[in-house]
């Protein structure tokens, strides 16, 4: 292994820098191009070799640093100043802490009066589309992915002659949300961009929640997902392009969810 | 979402003709929280025609009547309609590819067969598609293993390296079962090819035209022969010194294909090798079966592993009627105007990693277009790009501005704007270029497409419920 040894004589500042689908720990493989094709198909860690029953210590800190980046993701917080140069509509749910929003499902898909007059001074008029960007389970994949996704959506939707402006944020987010937001604002379509839980592949997977004209209370069934938007995944910009059809969609057939499904199966 | 498109092949061979039709069930295969994955998942071979005799008039021209009339009545007895008929491809291959009317001939079918039939032509797509058709690409793709597909027909040998769904080489031979023919009952020889006659003269054998073959040694040195150049062309011993004679157009350009070691046979002489040994040697008329009795016992048995194919004779028509169409990605963008697109060139354009930006595409672009101005008019002519891996929107934009600009010489000509992507792109570039174009411009943007620089493709309208395009890709990487 030509190259492990080549990673060894160096200082690695970060271990999760090492591409895991380039990178196989089995000395003297019989059959190395098999193996590494194999491994391109999956993000699963194939090929880790031993020492004895244990694993290398290097698979060890490996696994460590991703689990920790997966937590992290969960704790920590959107930028502010992101949010402000993206200059999104601020707000935060019931929840007042990480720990409460963990635990209390149901604080993180309300917010209080106060932040619906904040909604309400910014948002006069019931808009045809309105984007909501939630932290959800992964700050880090609204930071990774936010500034090509809401770009790409808005030229996705000129070309649909259709425009959305006033994007709101939402801290300590569930998709439910949406919901409110939906019947507060009047908007006909509302299409929540939130970070996904994170797993040890990626810690930047976002969804997409896409609902037309969402209530409180309203059936799961009636919302459109688009999932796996990461670089690795649904890159961003094609995953703005593809929900800019699907919210034109929604406003031609006024259906979301398994709704719009049948029509275009049909149609 | 599922569609069903009825597919047909046509394979117009130097000595016979075929055709077959085959169901394509495309669905999509991604679950209901992703962006649809649209694939053709299932092809079912459902009508095999006779294998005729390609009908010629006055030897020198293909009997496009003649051929109609097949084709007609073919599809009655196979109790479909043209107008059911959604995709094909049409073949031409071997010297009836070089009839003073074949392009004529293959291009009027295209448009009679059906809706989207594509016409396909060269050694290198024929090995490739019988490749696929044999069932050795299928193989490949269960095994995980690379394979060589040697379709040994009546005048060439046809080899297609495969890696799964991915081409790695070609090599085509002047070498076939009926390059030389005898008569069962006379045993005399009737024809024998040129470029055999210059073998024959190069070898100092007694062997002409008329010669009467009282047993089937005098021809061993030919078929030693034969044998002998296979072998070599798949990395087996010295090479002998009439391989250069006997290729056709080039032998395989990779030296790693002799690694390879799984290998499959069509073609007519592959069903020569499945029968018994024991037959008139010349019940065909030619030297088929011994040639196929020769491979049997050759090296290539010995040294490498041998897969038995799924379909011999019939590799090519079912390579033409099953494997010549993909799907797009499903994820696209274009004006319905601008299709379907019939043989238009491409030219490749590689966006390098560190050139997020994508700097100098536009000149790549207008250099690239310039070797396809004839009298100071362009034809039209596809982009592919390849290295659009997750762009950022900006790098996106970059790289719309560039491929606007580049193509002003088509814009100037109000071409449609043809990009084709390899990675899963063409919604967002498509939406880019919309916004960079004139209003109104005519384009289609799609992706998910595996092609080389020089091939030329074919994109038809939508199939029916679906978000996808059907294409289909001609190589011909391999030629000189």
């Amino acid at each position: 292994m030509e190259k492990e040894t080549h990673q060894s004589s160096q200082v690695l500042s970060d271990i999760s820098e090492i591409n895991l689908r380039e990178q196989l720990l089995v000395p003297n493989s019989h059959h190395l191009d098999g193996y590494m094709k194999m491994k391109s198909f999956t993000p699963a860690r194939l090929g880790l070799w031993r020492c004895g029953p244990r694993y290398k210590t290097q698979s060890i800190l490996r696994f460590r640093a991703d689990h920790a980046a997966a937590q992290d993701s969960v704790f920590s917080y959107v930028d502010p100043d992101l949010i402000k140069a993206m200059q999104f509509i601020a707000i935060q749910t019931r929840c007042r802490s990480k720990d409460e929003y963990l635990t209390r499902p149901d604080l993180g898909r309300r917010f209080s009066t106060e932040y619906a007059e904040k909604i309400k001074k910014h948002i006069t008029h019931p808009p045809k589309i309105q984007l909501v960007v939630g932290d959800g389970l992964s700050s880090a994949a609204i930071v990774a992915n936010i500034k090509d996704v809401i770009p790409s959506i808005k030229q996705g939707l000129n070309h649909y002659g259709l425009d959305c402006t006033q994007h709101i944020f939402v801290k300590y987010c569930r998709v439910g949300v949406m919901d409110q937001i939906g019947e507060m604002t009047d908007a006909d379509v509302v299409c929540m961009l939130i970070g996904e839980r994170p797993g040890l592949a990626t810690a930047q997977s976002m969804s997409a929640y896409i609902a037309y004209r969402p209530t409180m209370g309203m059936p799961e069934m009636r919302r459109t997902v688009v999932s796996n938007i990461h670089a690795q995944g649904i890159p961003p910009v094609e995953a703005g392009a593809y929900i800019s059809e699907l919210l034109y969609k929604m406003l031609r057939y006024k259906k979301s969810g398994l709704d719009l499904k049948a029509v275009e199966n049909t149609d | 979402m599922e569609s069903v498109v009825l597919s047909v092949g046509i394979d117009i061979g130097t000595s016979t003709t075929q055709l077959i039709l085959s169901r394509l069930t495309i669905q999509n295969k991604a679950s209901f929280f992703s962006v649809p994955n649209i694939v053709i998942a299932k092809k079912e071979m459902i009508y095999q025609s006779d294998i005729i005799f390609t009908p010629l008039s006055q030897g020198y021209q293909i009997d496009y009547a003649a051929i109609a009339r097949f084709v007609g009545q073919q599809y009655m007895l196979a109790g479909v309609s043209k107008q059911s008929i959604g995709v094909g491809a049409i073949m031409i291959t071997g010297e009836t590819a070089r009839k003073e009317n074949a392009d004529r001939v293959v291009q009027t079918l295209s448009q009679d067969a059906g809706d989207f039939v594509v016409t396909t032509a060269g050694p290198d797509l024929e090995g490739i598609l019988a490749a696929k058709g044999s069932g050795a690409g299928k193989v490949s793709l269960e095994r995980k293993v690379p394979i060589i597909n040697l379709d040994i027909g009546g005048g060439t040998t046809n080899l297609a390296a495969l890696d799964g769904d991915q081409v790695l080489d070609t090599a085509c031979f002047d070498i076939g079962g009926r390059l030389i023919k005898v008569d069962p009952m006379t045993l005399q020889i009737s024809y024998i090819a040129p470029k055999i006659q210059q073998l024959i003269h190069q070898l100092n054998l007694n062997l002409f035209e008329g010669t009467i073959l009282r047993s089937t040694e005098p021809l061993n040195p030919i078929l030693d022969v034969f044998v002998q150049v296979l072998e070599n062309s798949i990395g087996i011993g010295e090479r002998t010194r009439f391989f250069d004679l006997l290729v056709t157009n080039h032998c395989f350009t990779r030296r790693d294909t002799d690694r390879i070691r799984s290998i499959s046979f069509s073609g007519g002489v592959a069903d020569c090798m499945m029968q018994s040994e024991n037959r008139q040697p010349f019940v065909y008329g030619d030297i088929g079966l011994l040639l196929g009795k020769r491979l049997r016992h050759s090296k290539i048995y010995r040294y490498k592993q041998v897969v038995t194919p799924q379909e011999t004779i019939r590799a090519t028509v079912v390579g033409a009627g099953s494997y010549s169409i993909t799907v797009s990605g499903s994820t696209i963008a274009y004006t319905p105007d601008a299709l379907p697109v019939r043989n238009v060139p491409m030219i490749k354009l590689t966006i390098e990693p560190m050139n997020g930006n994508a700097l100098g595409l536009a000149d790549q672009i207008k250099s690239g277009l310039e070797i396809f101005r004839t009298h100071g008019e362009l034809t039209n002519v596809a982009l592919y790009i390849v290295g659009l891996k997750s762009p950022s929107f900006n790098q996106l934009q970059h790289c719309a501005r560039e491929i606007v600009s580049g193509a002003h010489a088509l814009l100037d000509q109000n071409l449609p704007l043809i990009v084709i992507t390899e990675e899963d792109i063409a919604k967002a570039l498509g939406h880019s270029l919309f916004y960079n174009l004139p209003q109104n411009y005519s384009y289609i943007c799609i992706d998910r497409i595996n092609a080389n620089h020089g091939d030329y493709i074919d994109i038809g309208t939508p199939v029916p419920h679906t978000t996808v395009l059907p294409v289909s890709v001609k190589t011909l990487l391999f030629s000189n």
